[in-house]
């Protein structure tokens, strides 16, 4: 029986706190990155945290889009990895274990978003 | 459902902030909540453009003229007089020339200072039985109240019945080999004010004497140098001074130097003793003063202690000991490395470091540009200087040789045996030179290096030195793609530092409008612990670091502002100064703020892992490396100094330096994961470690006694490593000899 009547469940909160943590890394990736890339340093970061930001923007608002950017934000992430270092793990450490750590709450948040737009469409409804 | 979830989200959460990333432990000297430890980064080196309300630089220090003030160091033992050289007694036959197979006479075991030892009970089969077989506490260990100062780095010595060794602030001891009992102690009292960077001694000298018969007090001594600058031998069977050596068995070694304080001078070596004439070097704090105490090399006669002769860089002719208020040559460059005796050629080989202020070179003489951070070959009997290899020219990046250089033939071009010398350096660039001459045996070239710099008036050199016939002990020029960190965040900010800051690869000259890297950094490459030699393989077994550093200058305003001071100021505080960390440089016009390459929040290196490595090289087959590994796990390393607990060999910093043994064995420690190991010679393999009580930052060594090979470390840790202090020698060897 779908829940109706408006109250988050505790996984529901999870997720939304899932999306403030993508959201203040994208800021952070934003903000840094800018000036990494302004020093002619590696652009990734900022286009990686503009990304991350919507991402966590949209989970915020319980939409599922949130999800699927960070997932694609993941995917450039682990592309980007191996163009700039290859299939060495010391090196594929920090710049995708963490990453990949949270692709993995992002996944399982998938049921949850849905839940809440289904809801949403549902109070709409009524 | 919700259960499950929590649970999963939970458990991510805590992999994602576990410190699975291990680093290295690296900490700025003086950083016992020193304000002054970070870089003030680009554009800030230069403010205040105002004065500050305190004018600390016109606190010019007392004249070097000044008389030395009682009670400095040393200086209330009367002065020693001179001998003219010819008067130097003929030497006895010294055991270190050819030590009996079971013995460890010297620092680095014989005069060749090869760390080989003939030994061979021990072996890759059977070191994974090794047993701890006694303790030893030197007692010598910080007490509450005073800031951990403490690297032990003792090597004993091992020469007869009798294991020889001195505590961290040089009390000498002789152990019985076989169970570690004490058989005498000698407490030779050295302050708490008188340690410099470091309470360190390295070890202490065996020398018999031609003069006193066998039988006498004193024939055989144990010979040390103190961190308050005394030179002391006492009898190895008793541990009584040498009454006809100095006053009561003490020498002065302050006389000639002028104005200082303690702790601004000190000996942490044992000196060698060649032809009768023991040779004298000591360490000057790094950073504190252009116009510091000389770095005189001395000689002085191992019977009586009297003054010989010195090598005083900007008085090349003079060789007699100062008298009224004249004094040593200021500022010139000091040697700290251990020395390499040569009675054949009745030479010293003394690895030299830079004039005082290592980070500004405009003020510096002619002869001591000439000499600094090189090899110089010193005639035993005048104090003349025979040679000079120089290993990096107009040195500002503190790249003083730490190493001891090791002797060896090398093959000639017409087949016969050069005798050669081995000369590691913190650049990883190892020189190969014939001992005769100190001509390179293998090639060295001279490559541009970036000139002529930033500074104004003070240009660097348009080329260096780069030993292209030996293996370089470093990694390539550093890169963005380098940098490291757990996660992505801590990897940006150190790509951020990395191009915040100044990088031409090595030699990147300093500067003050914003900070440079400095790799290879002062750990080196090869820092103290210096080579491993086995002659009969041709085997050398080298361990270093891959540790860059972030350095500034820092404008006189700004380093006032920061509070840096030399340490015969005043006001000085322990923590605002001090060798290998931020130094005032007084007068010159900049201080120097020097931090490692690192994120300063969670206290891991902004480069990617190893930190540290092992190499061994083939020297009779064209140098090549037979095996290169990282050294040290991760087990007591991690972010924010936590232990990790990880077994991965991802190489951390390490100082302290090798054995190999006559078993085919490597024995060493000076990783900081505080585990001392014993690697396969030929394959490289680790074949038996065991935990230390303490850091391992020392050099180990190896002897037989009661028909048993026994394998000795101090694990007196190191602060600057961030190891944990402990006031132990451990001995270990195998289940027979333990029982």
């Amino acid at each position: 029986m779908p829940n109706i009547n408006g109250t988050k469940t505790l996984t529901e909160w999870l997720t939304l706190l899932l999306g403030v943590v993508i959201l203040l890394v994208g800021l952070i990736f934003v903000i840094m990155g800018a000036d990494l890339a302004m020093l002619g340093g590696s652009v990734y970061y900022v286009i990686c945290g503009i990304v991350l930001v919507a991402s966590g923007v949209f989970m915020v608002m319980g939409r599922t889009l949130g999800a699927f950017l960070y997932l694609g934000a993941l995917a450039y992430t682990w592309v980007w990895s191996l163009w700039e270092v290859g299939v060495s793990p010391i090196d594929l450490l920090p710049r995708a274990f963490g990453p990949t750590i949270l692709g993995i709450l992002v996944v399982l948040t998938i049921p949850v978003l849905r839940r809440l737009e289904s809801r949403r469409t549902l109070r709409g409804a009524v | 459902m919700r259960r499950s979830h929590l649970l999963a989200t939970a458990a991510g959460l805590a992999l994602a902030c576990s410190p699975l990333a291990a680093h290295a432990q690296f900490a700025p000297a003086g950083s016992g909540g020193s304000p002054t430890a970070a870089v003030p980064g680009p554009g800030n080196a230069n403010e205040p453009t105002e004065s500050g309300p305190k004018e600390q630089s016109y606190f010019a220090g007392p004249s070097p003229y000044a008389p030395q003030a009682p009670g400095v160091n040393a200086a209330n033992l009367p002065d020693i007089e001179s001998i003219d050289p010819s008067e130097v007694p003929a030497m006895a036959p010294q055991q270190s020339a050819n030590p009996a197979p079971g013995d460890w006479v010297a620092y680095g075991r014989d005069d060749h200072q090869t760390r080989y030892s003939p030994l061979s009970e021990i072996t890759p089969e059977n070191a994974g039985n090794l047993k701890v077989a006694f303790t030893y506490h030197t007692g010598s260990y910080p007490r509450p109240g005073q800031t951990n100062k403490w690297a032990a780095e003792t090597t004993p010595i091992k020469v007869g019945d009798g294991l020889y060794m001195c505590s961290a602030m040089n009390d000498i001891m002789k152990l019985d080999p076989v169970t570690g009992k004490q058989i005498w102690r000698r407490n030779v009292d050295v302050k708490y004010h008188s340690i410099p960077y470091t309470a360190a001694c390295k070890g202490v000298t065996y020398f018999t004497s031609s003069v006193v018969p066998e039988g006498q007090p004193c024939h055989n001594r144990l010979i040390e140098g103190t961190l308050d600058m005394r030179l002391i031998a006492v009898d190895a069977a008793t541990g009584e001074f040498c009454p006809n050596f100095g006053h009561g068995g003490q020498v002065n070694l302050m006389q000639g130097l002028g104005e200082s304080v303690p702790g601004f001078v000190s000996m942490t070596v044992p000196p060698p003793v060649v032809d009768g004439v023991v040779v004298v070097n000591h360490e000057v704090l790094d950073g504190q003063r252009r116009w510091a105490p000389s770095g005189v090399i001395r000689g002085y006669d191992a019977e009586s202690g009297k003054f010989v002769w010195a090598w005083d860089v900007n008085n090349p002719t003079d060789h007699s000991q100062p008298t009224g208020n004249r004094h040593y040559s200021r500022g010139t460059p000091n040697s700290w490395a251990a020395l390499t005796g040569d009675s054949a050629l009745g030479l010293v080989y003394v690895p030299t470091g830079n004039s005082a202020a290592d980070y500004y070179s405009a003020l510096r003489s002619d002869a001591e540009n000439k000499v600094s951070s090189a090899v110089v070959a010193i005639d035993v009997k005048t104090g003349e200087e025979k040679w000079v290899f120089q290993t990096a020219h107009k040195d500002v990046w503190d790249y003083d040789i730490g190493s001891q250089a090791t002797l060896m033939d090398m093959p000639g071009p017409d087949g016969q045996p050069v005798p050669a010398l081995i000369m590691p350096t913190k650049r990883g660039q190892t020189f190969v030179l014939d001992r005769r001459t100190g001509k390179p045996v293998l090639p060295v070239v001279e490559r541009p290096a970036p000139s002529p710099g930033v500074i104004p008036g003070d240009p660097r050199t348009p080329t260096q030195p780069w030993s292209v016939g030996m293996p370089a002990l470093r990694v390539p020029d550093l890169k963005e793609t380098d940098m490291w960190g757990m996660s992505p965040i801590d990897q940006l900010f150190c790509r951020i530092k990395f191009r915040r800051a100044n990088y031409v690869g090595e030699f990147t000259p300093p500067s003050v409008d914003k900070p440079w890297i400095e790799y290879p950094g002062y750990n080196g490459g090869s820092d103290w612990g210096s080579m491993s030699y086995d002659e009969k393989s041709g085997i050398l077994i080298a361990n270093w670091n891959i540790t860059p550093m972030y350095d500034q200058l820092v404008t006189r305003k700004k380093a006032d502002k920061l509070g840096l001071m030399p340490i015969d100021d005043p006001n000085f505080k322990p923590g605002g100064g001090g060798a290998e960390g931020n130094g005032a440089m007084d007068g010159t016009p900049y201080g120097i703020v020097v931090t490692p390459f690192w994120d300063q929040y969670t206290g891991m290196m902004c480069n990617r892992p190893p930190y540290g490595m092992i190499t061994a090289i083939d020297m009779k087959h064209g140098q090549k490396v037979l095996w290169q590994h990282p050294l040290g796990t991760a087990r007591a390393n991690g972010p924010w100094g936590l232990p990790t607990g990880l077994p991965w060999e991802i190489g951390t910093p390490n100082n302290g330096g090798s054995v190999v043994t006559g078993g085919g064995l490597v024995f060493i420690a000076a990783a900081t994961d505080n585990q001392i190991r014993a690697i396969d010679e030929h394959t490289g393999k680790v074949v038996w470690s065991a935990v230390l009580p303490g850091g391992g930052q020392a050099n180990p060594m190896t002897y037989e006694a009661n028909g048993h090979q026994y394998v000795a470390i101090m694990a007196g840790g190191h602060h600057f490593m961030m190891t944990p202090v402990s006031d132990q020698l451990v001995v270990y060897a195998l289940p027979d000899a333990v029982k």
